[in-house]
């Protein structure tokens, strides 16, 4: 079962349509919401006025933040339900009405009056710094940490992580040579299909039931709790087939609306489900990024030193930016060997649409930051690109930024990865070729790592079930969003148990009541977690089996094999009982019986994680690493500017492919997204900070007929304590796919491309040295 | 979704129609005629256009809006039909190609010639084709129903007088199977709003050029045409003189900048030139 491409267990359903998530309902009585957002970026409410839209037809209650003056957040409670005396950002919601029809609600939306006052906006994050009043939040103070966090709250300043590995004078000192680059690039959207979606019901027995297009249904039990000061027990939360998430879906937000448009009308269901222009601004976003790279090297291309300054955007509130600064800071320098490195890593507020996680998790930021670096190295040195990747490549025995350990348990081979995208995208024929009086072929490269950062306790659970065919039946916490983790849990226990995968029935929706907690389906740990957990669960039933079987074979369990739906001698595999004979106790020919209902369990727990230390960042903030290599070839118009992608390239280690197409689908949608975030995708804000392509009409993602030809190679080497010894794949293919694709461009124009987008115009900017002159062709 | 409640109407006559509008506008419904409905869908849905409107006549199941043929000398295209459809018709390619690259296919089967150039979205650039070929536009209205050369309520946008709706375009053979150029640029996309685009027809040794996406409406300029057929001049210098008399400031906004539109303009029209002196 490991290593066939199983389709997938959901597939038929969604194919066909018939497939349900979250807003595919509809039930007489069924009350709908809809948000009112502000039109600012920055303003104090001075007033809201909902009488008149209270008349409105269907109108069944309207929420304002005042109603609920709670703050929320995950590292820092910074954020109100609903705003609260200021909008700090264009979407921020303001009100929901709840109405019997979504249009009454949406109608009666347009009758509240907000009186506002326009405040300064701080529109970039150098503005942030600056430090100016009024700062996004002028009661920071006053605010609950609810983890470590080193703010400077007269700075805009939420986070800022410090990383002091070796001695970077020294570094300076051994370094031959050194470059500096800045690159940046604006917050961006998550363009998940489905978007987010949420109903709400409170029961007389005080029970509350939520159904959410959420990447973490535990977490929202936790946070619904704690909020509103309801126990735990009775918050239950479902999760069916998630649409797409990205990251996007890990943060909780509409959620606490939702409990409080369904707590204002005596508790009666409520649907809440995001228009498009509101999951792109109002519901949180992809960070933004502006950082300064400065590498030393010998001049023989050995790594010396990496001063890196990033600054992210985390906009109005910081949700999970403070932990993206944290792991962008921790594995500042990529997959290279440096012995000295600084890194100071601050998240910062602006008047933006709030940040939270996105595919790749501060590594596709980190990673553009420094493989734009390298390629400049490269250059400056005069060596090739690939060979000063491949000299510097980290690997066991190395330390990681944050002084990790690295074994050959924990980290793949980035060396390897390199050699063979080196031989995929031709490197040999040369990094820029022309193919005509104007039109050249450029190849950009770039690595790759990924560790996954969790709470150090972070656990997860399974539990297996059998029919009495002697089918199982894997009951998991992890969320399907398309990224496969279903299918791929099923393939573990079929290899596990010796059956094929289709004995094997894994329950799609989650259910808090009844699926074992999972942390939150995240940072592309559903397999590694859930996948331990499986496998500790199937040999929990497979010894429950023995035991049972032993009163059928009278024998000792432990003379006892499990495998191809059946139990038998070890010794003599002809003497052998059905699974399904002894999956709920055995029974004699007299009828008695014996033994116990198999029910498997098993669990996981990340273990070996430390905190890091508040000055030097030193400590190990995750289990492993995937590393990889990447390229991209383009064809570019040396006229115009314009360019089409045509191929791109991964070689990534995953320990173990469990599910080659499952595999490939991830890393390839993975690279469609990353080259997408990099050739077109970006919120553009006017000097007033209101985002102006909020829309599918201005905001460009890839269409299909504008992929390259995507090359996708996996090594194996395998991850110690991996399921199978695989690791973690689902996000790994965006990273590289900026630096990549800039490296190429920069190659080709033969001029530094160090920001995203990268739109035709960007490299025409950079042609002329980036200045607007209208007179000077 | 649109929340506002208005109603439906189809007329199936050019006189049904003309009747309605002035009963629906009598009671203060704000009635406005609509094709295919795409700017409706789209603007009403985020409440920026149309908000007092409480009826909307739907004229695309009256005959002469769908009808497409010719008629002695002329090619008549009905307002109502699809630009997906028009993109297809063999009759008159330089529409079939500047209207196959208005909004993706999807949109383009909605999407009606009337439409587009009736619609508030600033590019239009169905119409291009049209202003090239001085055709005439049928328009019903209070007056009853009148050929009306196009240049005479094309100024920007469609000058029409209120419940006036257009019928058909009419359009002279002779202009149909000439040489011709349609380009259009995009910031990066195959599909998405002009950065400009070109549309231009070659009649004898002149060569006519109409823009969209340039300045803030579609147009098309005497004195840009004649800057663009001197002969006296280099195409370089034909080009940095067409530039000079532009109707307005090129437009700068999320699309390109005013200058990079520039950049973009002297590549267009320095290939567009070449392709009509092959052509």
């Amino acid at each position: 079962m490991i290593g066939k491409s199983v389709p997938r267990k959901e597939g038929n359903n969604k194919v066909t349509g018939a497939a349900k998530y979250t807003n595919d309902f509809s039930v007489a009585g069924l009350l709908h919401a809809k948000l009112l957002t502000s039109p600012h970026a920055h303003a104090t409410i001075k007033s809201i006025d909902v009488r008149e839209a209270k008349k409105c037809p269907g109108v069944r209650a309207i929420v304002t933040g005042v109603d609920y003056p709670i703050l929320t957040g995950s590292a820092i409670e910074d954020r109100p339900i609903l705003a609260l005396e200021k909008v700090r950002y264009f979407g921020e919601p303001i009100a929901v009405v709840v109405a019997d029809t979504e249009y009454e609600a949406q109608n009666a939306c347009t009758f509240i009056k907000v009186e506002y006052e326009i405040l300064p906006v701080v529109n970039t994050v150098e503005e942030a710094l600056e430090g100016k009043h009024p700062l996004v939040h002028e009661e920071f103070k006053n605010y609950t940490q609810v983890k470590e966090l080193r703010p400077d709250p007269t700075r805009n300043v939420s986070n800022h992580v410090t990383v002091r590995k070796g001695n970077i004078n020294e570094g300076r000192t051994l370094s031959d040579i050194t470059v500096e680059i800045d690159v940046s690039f604006p917050q961006s959207d998550h363009a998940a299909m489905e978007t987010r979606s949420v109903r709400a019901e409170i029961l007389p027995s005080g029970e509350v039931y939520l159904h959410s297009s959420s990447q973490a249904p535990f977490t929202i039990k936790q946070s619904i709790g704690k909020y509103f000061n309801i126990n735990e027990n009775k918050v239950i939360v479902h999760t069916p087939l998630v649409g797409g998430a990205f990251g996007g879906k890990a943060a909780i937000q509409l959620e606490l609306i939702a409990y409080a448009a369904s707590k204002a009308v005596g508790g009666k269901l409520v649907t809440l489900t995001n228009t498009r222009e509101d999951d792109m601004v109002s519901s949180p976003v992809h960070i933004g990024m502006s950082a300064n790279v400065k590498l030393g090297a010998t001049n023989q291309g050995e790594l010396i030193m990496a001063e890196i300054k990033f600054l992210f955007d985390s906009g109005a509130y910081v949700d999970e930016a403070s932990d993206i600064t944290t792991t962008a800071a921790l594995n500042c320098t990529g997959p290279y060997k440096i012995n000295h490195v600084w890194c100071d890593s601050y998240c910062v507020y602006t008047n933006h649409p709030y940040s939270t996680s996105f595919r790749g998790y501060g590594h596709s930021e980190l990673g553009f930051a420094i493989e734009r670096a390298m390629e400049i190295l490269a250059n400056k040195l005069k060596i090739d690109p690939m060979e000063l990747r491949i000299k510097n490549a980290i690997k066991p025995g190395d330390t990681t930024p944050s002084q990790a350990p690295l074994t050959k348990g924990n980290i793949g081979n980035t060396a390897k990865c390199l050699e063979r995208v080196k031989e995929l995208i031709n490197w040999e024929e040369g990094q820029v070729v022309p193919i005509s009086d104007r039109i050249i072929k450029a190849k950009g490269i770039s690595s790759l790592w990924k560790t996954s950062m969790s709470p150090t306790n972070a656990s997860t659970g399974a539990i297996i079930t059998f029919n009495k065919d002697g089918t199982m039946n894997l009951n998991v916490g992890v969320v399907e969003m398309g990224q496969g983790t279903k299918t791929t849990l099923t393939q573990l226990l079929a290899e596990s148990m010796k059956v094929d995968e289709s004995k094997i029935h894994v329950k799609m929706e989650v259910d808090t009541q009844t699926s074992p907690r999972h942390w939150k389906t995240v940072a592309s740990t559903a397999t590694f977690m859930a996948g331990n957990a499986v496998l500790e669960a199937a040999e929990d039933a497979k010894r429950q089996l023995k035991n049972n079987a032993a009163y059928a074979l009278r024998c000792k369990p432990e003379e006892l094999e499990v495998g191809e739906a059946r139990v038998y001698l070890k010794s003599n595999p002809k003497s052998n009982v059905n699974v399904k004979d002894v999956a709920h106790g055995y029974k004699y020919e007299n009828g008695n019986a014996v033994g116990s209902l198999v029910i498997g369990h098993g669990s996981f727990m990340m273990n070996h994680l430390t905190k890091k230390d508040p000055q030097t960042g030193k400590g190990v903030p995750g289990p492993a690493w995937t590393v990889g290599a990447q390229a991209v070839e383009v064809e570019f118009d040396t006229k115009t500017f314009f360019y089409k992608i045509t191929k791109a390239v991964t070689v990534l280690d995953v320990g173990k492919v469990i599910n080659p197409k499952g595999a490939r689908g991830q890393v390839t949608g993975a690279m469609c997204m990353g080259l997408s975030w990099a050739s077109r995708e970006g919120f553009t804000f006017d000097e007033n900070g209101i985002v102006l392509n909020n829309q599918f009409r201005t905001y460009k993602t890839i269409r299909y007929n504008e992929n390259p030809k995507y090359i996708v190679e996996f090594l194996e080497t395998p991850q110690s304590d991996g399921p199978y010894g695989a690791r973690g794949l689902g996000e790994h293919g965006v990273i590289g796919m900026p630096a990549a694709l800039a490296n190429s461009l920069s190659a080709a124009a033969g001029v530094p491309i160090n920001q995203l987008p990268i739109v035709p115009e960007s490299i025409w900017r950079q042609k002329r040295g980036g200045v607007y002159d209208i007179n000077k062709f | 979704m649109i929340s506002i409640n208005f109603e439906y109407h189809r007329p199936h006559s050019i006189s049904e129609a003309l009747e309605m509008f002035g009963e629906l506008h009598a009671k203060g419904k704000e009635p406005i005629f609509y094709n295919g409905g795409t700017e409706i869908i789209t603007m009403m849905r985020i409440h920026s256009l149309y908000t007092e409107a409480r009826a909307v006549i739907d004229i695309k199941t009256i005959p002469e809006c769908t009808y497409t043929g010719f008629q002695g000398d002329r090619l008549v295209i009905g307002s109502s039909i699809p630009l997906a459809q028009l993109q297809e018709m063999p009759e008159f390619p330089l529409l079939g190609k500047t209207c196959s690259r208005i909004a993706d296919h999807t949109s383009r089967e909605k999407i009606t010639i009337g439409g587009n150039i009736c619609g508030t979205i600033k590019y239009k650039e169905a119409v291009l084709p049209l202003l090239l070929t001085d055709c005439d536009l049928v328009i019903a209205g209070d007056n009853g129903i009148n050929e009306i050369p196009i240049q005479q309520v094309f100024d920007k946008h469609m000058l029409l007088a209120p419940g006036s709706f257009v019928v058909q375009v009419l359009v002279k053979k002779q202009f149909l199977d000439l040489p011709y150029v349609s380009k259009k640029m995009t910031r990066i996309d195959r599909i998405g709003y002009p950065l400009l685009t070109v549309s231009a027809l070659k009649t004898g040794e002149q060569a006519r050029f109409a823009f969209s996406g340039l300045c803030d409406f579609p147009f098309r300029s005497n004195s840009v045409e004649d800057a663009l057929n001197n002969q006296d001049w280099s195409v370089q210098e034909r080009i940095t003189n067409a530039i000079s008399q532009l109707p307005a400031p090129l437009l700068g906004d999320a699309e390109g900048s005013a200058a990079y539109r520039e950049f973009v303009l002297r590549n267009v029209l320095e290939e567009s030139i070449a392709e009509l002196k092959g052509g």
